[in-house]
């Protein structure tokens, strides 16, 4: 079988999750750029939760959850810390007969793959995993002790190391600077350092940059930016007494980072046609720390004080703004394009962590043997064209 | 006890540019934050605040972009802030700058002491804070480890050639603020948004009525003749081996580092 030469722009969790996938097919030769390093920028600035249940990601795409789950369980097993997991348990808290239902039915779903999860309705059960926590005007809450977050920078650096084990090359400090086509077909691309490279596919993994990537090669990538602000919190106190598990509120969602606390309003709570929630923006431009809108400030303080008081006048540390990409209908853009061997990783938006395995998974699949898959053609980016 | 606090706006990160022409630090291509060791002096006038009722109220001189280190500062817990704030002004060193600072809290009021950090991250030179206590004929103690009032004066801490020496000083006064000295406390999500809506005084040379040729470029007398980042060197060594290996290679690491002394 031929040798298939693929290039791969971008080192976060999109590119290296495909890069390792791609190098478990023995005909696959495989380069990656990152023109700063594996992990950084967005990924790094990723929460990182995988939660077995939540509104993250519709329940129709459960296997997606899982696999990112166990792919990233099956790295902890080998290497510890490799995946950075924090098994903190997540609370998943119902505001309305809707959300429960979706939150029953990710349960259902949780218990079947053998992991543990419960609906819980007494609400001193609930202040007892989470007792700083309203629970006025809830109608319940989810919870399972089996999931927490995982460390975006970690898992991509681990993905590198394995793609490499396996034979790929991973240029790190490289940048592209033109993709090169002849008659709407990849030929291969040019990077910062002036080197020429021929490829059959050039894969875009470049998420919030992949506006300006598309651009190299004609194609208008249909993303828009919405705004990560996340802010970390140092509780009254200094200290917690109690372990806080992931947090999920169809609005906004906490974690523990260390002794801190790490809230954002979520990424589904975003409104496209909100230009203080989204647009479309220069990444390269966003700073390591800070950048953030006294707009989310004002947000996350008005939801702390009525659903978790026992923070709200927790000590404010530090705080950065991080842009995802982000299609009109919130999901990833995956597979071909009308440029042929270009092709599309991105969209992932608040997702990236949950998504990228699974996604990367089946675009192997699709370089390497030509078969696309149901989440291929669902998340494919001819949906956008309509 | 009213404390006026100086204090800076400072690039978050090292990564900032350098004009080719002043070699002066171009501050507007980075993310600005509050000077650490003013942060220490914010602290220090907040527990005496605390202690002896008063009022703290934070300075600065810079761009209309200072506002924002100026609004943390009163999320931390200072009562008032001050922008000092003119294209005149820009450009200005260490004299330029003190001399506006002094004027400005010459206009602004009468204070018992007047705190800043003893150094700032981008220019570190550790002259503003005794420069305006120059400007306004104060006693000035640089480098302070502690601040207390005790017997109608300030009692103050400092290290001195490895001793802590204990300084009395009559108000009205002046000390800059060492790094580190105590934990400065948070803004939180409620105080930030508190602090978004307070007055901010904005003085311009209009209210400074300071001679043009007293600020800014033509008032600093400060020549900066050339600026360059330190050459970037990767010199981390991994020590590899059993942990008694290891430790035998540490030692004798130090045992040479020792021996440059």
């Amino acid at each position: 079988m031929g040798k298939k030469r693929i290039g791969i722009i971008g080192g976060g969790i999109s590119g290296t999750a495909l890069g390792y996938h791609l190098s478990l097919y023995d005909n696959a030769e495989i380069t990656l750029f990152e023109k700063d390093t594996i992990g950084g920028a967005s990924t790094a600035k990723s929460a990182g939760t995988v939660c077995l249940f939540d509104d993250s990601l519709r329940n129709r795409y459960w296997d997606v959850r899982l696999y990112g789950f166990e792919s990233y369980l099956k790295m902890e097993a080998e290497e510890k810390g490799s995946a950075g997991f924090d098994k903190s348990g997540t609370l998943v808290v119902a505001t309305s007969e809707e959300v429960e239902s979706v939150i029953k039915t990710g349960i259902a779903l949780t218990k079947a793959a053998g992991y543990t999860g419960e609906y819980i309705t007494d609400k001193d059960r609930i202040k007892e995993i989470l007792p700083d926590i309203c629970t006025e005007n809830i109608l319940g809450a989810g919870y399972t002790e089996d999931d927490g977050y995982f460390d975006g920078t970690m898992i991509s650096n681990t993905y590198a190391k394995k793609m490499q084990k396996n034979g790929a090359v991973v240029k790190i400090g490289v940048g592209v600077s033109a993709v090169n086509k002849e008659n709407d077909k990849i030929t291969g691309l040019i990077t910062t350092e002036g080197i020429d490279y021929e490829f059959d596919y050039v894969v875009d993994c470049t998420g919030p940059w992949s506006k300006f990537t598309g651009e190299m090669v004609g194609l208008d990538v249909p993303i828009w930016h919405t705004k990560a602000s996340a802010f970390f919190l140092c509780p009254p106190g200094k200290k917690l007494s109690y372990d806080f598990p992931v947090l999920k509120y169809p609005e906004f969602y906490a974690l523990r980072a260390g002794d801190n606390i790490f809230i954002c309003k979520s990424h589904l709570s975003m409104d496209l046609n909100n230009p203080m929630h989204a647009g479309q923006w220069d990444p390269d431009k966003l700073p390591a720390t800070g950048g953030t809108d006294d707009y989310f400030i004002d947000f996350l303080l008005d939801q702390l004080e009525c659903k978790v008081p026992g923070i709200v006048d927790s000590g404010l540390v530090s705080s950065w703004l991080s842009y995802r990409a982000e299609p009109k209908d919130f999901l990833p853009v995956l597979g071909e394009t009308p440029v042929e061997g270009y092709i599309l990783a991105t969209g992932y938006g608040g997702n990236g962590v949950i998504e990228a395995p699974a996604a990367s998974r089946d675009l192997a699949k699709l370089i390497m043997k030509g078969e696309s898959t149901p989440l291929l053609e669902d998340w494919a980016f001819s949906r956008l064209m309509k | 006890m009213k404390i006026a606090v100086l204090m800076k706006q400072v690039p978050v990160s090292n990564n900032v540019s350098v004009d080719p022409d002043t070699h002066a630090l171009i501050r507007s291509s980075s993310e600005g934050m509050i000077n650490p060791a003013d942060l220490n002096a914010i602290e220090a006038g907040i527990i005496l605040r605390e202690k002896y009722e008063g009022e703290v109220v934070a300075f600065t001189m810079g761009p209309q972009d200072a506002e924002k280190s100026l609004r943390d500062a009163l999320a931390i817990g200072c009562d008032e802030a001050c922008l000092i704030t003119d294209r005149a002004l820009a450009g200005g060193d260490t004299i330029a700058t003190a001399k506006t600072l002094a004027k400005a809290i010459e206009i602004y009021g009468e204070f018992d002491l007047i705190m800043s950090g003893a150094l700032s991250t981008d220019g570190a030179t550790g002259q503003v804070g005794a420069m305006v206590a120059e400007y306004l004929q104060l006693p000035h103690v640089s480098e302070i480890n502690g601040v207390d009032f005790a017997d109608e004066s300030f009692q103050i801490t400092k290290k001195f050639q490895n001793n802590i020496v204990e300084l009395s000083c009559e108000g009205p006064a002046s000390v800059s603020v060492c790094f580190g000295v105590n934990s400065p406390r948070l803004a939180t999500l409620r105080t930030k948004r508190a602090a978004k809506n307070k007055e901010i005084t904005v003085y311009t040379n209009r209210e400074l009525q300071l001679a043009e040729q007293e600020v800014g470029i033509a008032g600093s007398p400060t020549l900066v003749v050339d600026s360059f980042a330190p050459e970037y060197q990767k010199k981390a060594k991994m020590l590899l081996g059993t942990p008694e290996e290891i430790a035998e290679q540490m030692k004798e690491l130090i045992s040479i580092e020792r021996g440059k002394n």
